[in-house]
């Protein structure tokens, strides 16, 4: 398990190490930076700009700058704002650090559970009236774009029924929103995925066995087919966490909820690139640890997993 | 003679098995609805889509105009018409681009191993490090909104998956007996991978693609929905979203019918797809 775990983790790095060079290249490649915000008012000054360049490190070589980026977020530091002048992008996106990681394991939370349930349920009741009707909403349910569900609840839920606030955050009535509808989609595919699996479990010897033995059904069910349909689905946690994650950019924006998401689209909208690429590498490091803790974790239940012959 | 019994067979037993599908017949049903108005759109609308009118602005649904107008006075039934050929214009161009560069290099890491394997391979595994819509975010904020950009970002997410499946189904196609003759025969392999190979796996390829242009659909939607996608004065559907969210209390008329038209083409491409794996995989089909 030990040899397993260290060679996923060597295959991450490269990976990781790709992607911060393609961040930092992509800053360097769009126009603007520091100095041009605080040259605002006085831009002609050549002077003054050739030392704030220098002052900034920005009159270094190319691989100088570079070098300079890494050992800054080895320790947390990104860099400086484009927009707001002399603010460093860790303290911008401080504040908003702890929003969206809470906002999406909510939505996981919640979704995880009630998934399992319902997949057990429709694929219990197979081809019967609430299996094809639980089918039909989780094709609704993954279909509907997460912004136009967002229109909907809010419409119905905040402005005709007046249960819960339009927008914001802080206490819990205004999370209610967001976390549903952030919600929705992974509880489509985990139903989806409970039912398939679930189907497939069911249909095995060692089933048939448990039942012939005499059995409670429930025990079957519980016992037997529930904890086998767990195993795969928690391979699909991974990807489950990444559209949670790329569903707090949109949601966010509209319930105007200060965490990463939004902070990362009026980066895109102020030109503040070095805030936008700082948070996506959050998100994808963030998004990469998911998916190693999800392949460990199936590595140490699966044992054919981490025997294989590639890891793969 | 036999060859062309057989393939009319499959046809016909792809047929039954397609009108036997409760999902692929829904799909197909709204799929096509959604082509013939994209097609059709200039002709079916009742109105000029950019005809500004400031004396109906916000207007509630009439007769003349069944769905109302937006904050333009502009007539939103013949705007949420005209925004289906923004969503499939980007959709068949991306599922191009993707199937051509997924399936050639997908074919080409397979075939050849070794060096080329690893780049191609390097390279997908780096852009399935990233959230998908969180680097189509990331391209498109970089390259500034408009069609070609929704094109290019969707295009770079999106053909990794191609590849890796195309990668995956040549891997086991490699060592069949007719590869070998082939091999055997002196085919070149480019005629080796597109006579021999490419038939074979053309129909996993179409159930990915038609799965896939759901999440096309619904990423182009987005990127329009977050500004940094197709611009006015297109009409799209996620545009149209985003411009009356601001007045959801008072008017949710351009809110309502632009996510009903969003909802009915995912969901059609969605139903569609699983149809066309339920009936197409064999792994699934007798379940």
């Amino acid at each position: 398990m030990g040899r397993y775990a260290l060679r996923r983790v060597a295959g991450l790095l490269p990976v990781l190490a790709v992607m911060i060079v393609l961040c930092f290249v992509a800053i360097k490649l769009v126009p603007g930076d520091p100095v041009m915000v605080l040259l605002s008012d006085q831009s002609g000054d050549v002077e003054l700009e050739a030392r704030l360049r220098a002052d900034y490190g920005l009159d270094q070589p190319f691989i100088v700058q570079f070098g300079r980026y890494l050992a800054g977020l080895a320790v947390g530091d990104f860099g400086y704002s484009f927009r707001y002048a002399n603010v460093p992008v860790s303290e911008i996106i401080g504040t908003s650090l702890a929003i969206t990681p809470i906002l999406a394991l909510a939505a996981l939370t919640l979704a995880v559970p009630t998934g399992i349930v319902f997949g057990t349920f429709a694929a219990l009741r197979r081809n019967r009236a609430a299996d094809i009707i639980t089918v039909f909403l989780v094709v609704a349910g993954i279909s509907i774009p997460n912004f136009a569900l967002s229109a909907m609840f809010v419409y119905l839920f905040a402005i005709k029924l007046d249960l819960v606030p339009v927008a914001g955050w802080g206490s819990f009535s205004q999370a209610v929103l967001p976390v549903l509808v952030l919600a929705i989609a992974p509880m489509g595919y985990i139903t989806r995925l409970t039912r398939t699996y679930m189907l497939e479990v069911l249909s095995q010897d060692y089933i048939r066995t448990a039942r012939a033995k005499g059995l409670r059904n429930r025990l079957v069910i519980y016992r037997h087919a529930l904890r086998n349909t767990l195993v795969p689905l928690l391979t699909t946690i991974g990807i489950i966490f990444g559209g949670l994650l790329s569903g707090t950019f949109v949601v966010e924006t509209i319930f105007n909820i200060p965490g990463l998401g939004r902070l990362a689209i009026e980066g895109i909208f102020a030109r503040d690139y070095p805030v936008t690429m700082a948070i996506v590498m959050l998100f994808t490091m963030f998004y990469a640890l998911i998916n190693l803790c999800v392949d460990l974790l199936y590595g140490l239940i699966d044992p054919r997993i981490r025997l294989g012959s590639d890891g793969n | 003679m036999v060859e062309i019994d057989a393939g009319r067979q499959r046809r016909s037993d792809f047929l039954l098995r397609f009108r036997k599908s409760r999902n692929a017949v829904i799909g197909a049903t709204l799929v096509a609805l959604v082509v013939f108005v994209a097609i059709f759109a200039p002709l079916l609308v009742p109105h000029d889509y950019e005809h500004v009118d400031m004396f109906k602005v916000w207007a509630p649904p009439s007769a003349e105009h069944p769905f109302g107008n937006d904050a333009l006075g502009r007539d939103i039934l013949s705007r949420v018409l005209v925004g289906a050929q923004v969503s499939l214009l980007v959709a068949v161009a991306v599922l191009t681009i993707t199937l051509t560069i997924g399936v050639t290099l997908g074919m080409c890491a397979a075939y050849f191993g070794g060096w080329t394997d690893t780049i191609i391979m390097r390279t997908v595994d780096i852009i399935f490090a990233f959230p998908e819509l969180i680097l189509a975010i990331l391209v498109a904020a970089m390259m500034g909104p408009g069609l070609l950009t929704v094109i290019v970002s969707l295009s770079i997410v999106w053909w990794p998956g191609i590849a890796r499946l195309t990668r995956a189904l040549v891997l086991q196609l490699k060592n069949e007996l007719y590869v070998s003759a082939a091999i055997a025969c002196g085919s070149p392999p480019a005629k080796i991978l597109i006579r021999h190979i490419l038939p074979n796996i053309v129909a996993p390829l179409m159930v990915r693609a038609s799965i896939g242009v759901g999440f096309i659909i619904m990423a182009e939607a987005t990127l329009s929905f977050l500004g940094i996608g197709v611009q006015e004065p297109r009409p799209t559907w996620g545009g149209m979203i985003r411009d009356g969210l601001q007045t959801l209390r008072t008017d949710p008329y351009l809110v309502f019918y632009a996510s009903l038209a969003l909802a009915i083409t995912i969901i059609g491409f969605n139903l569609l797809g699983d149809g066309l794996r339920d009936i197409l995989d064999p792994r699934v089909r007798d379940r």
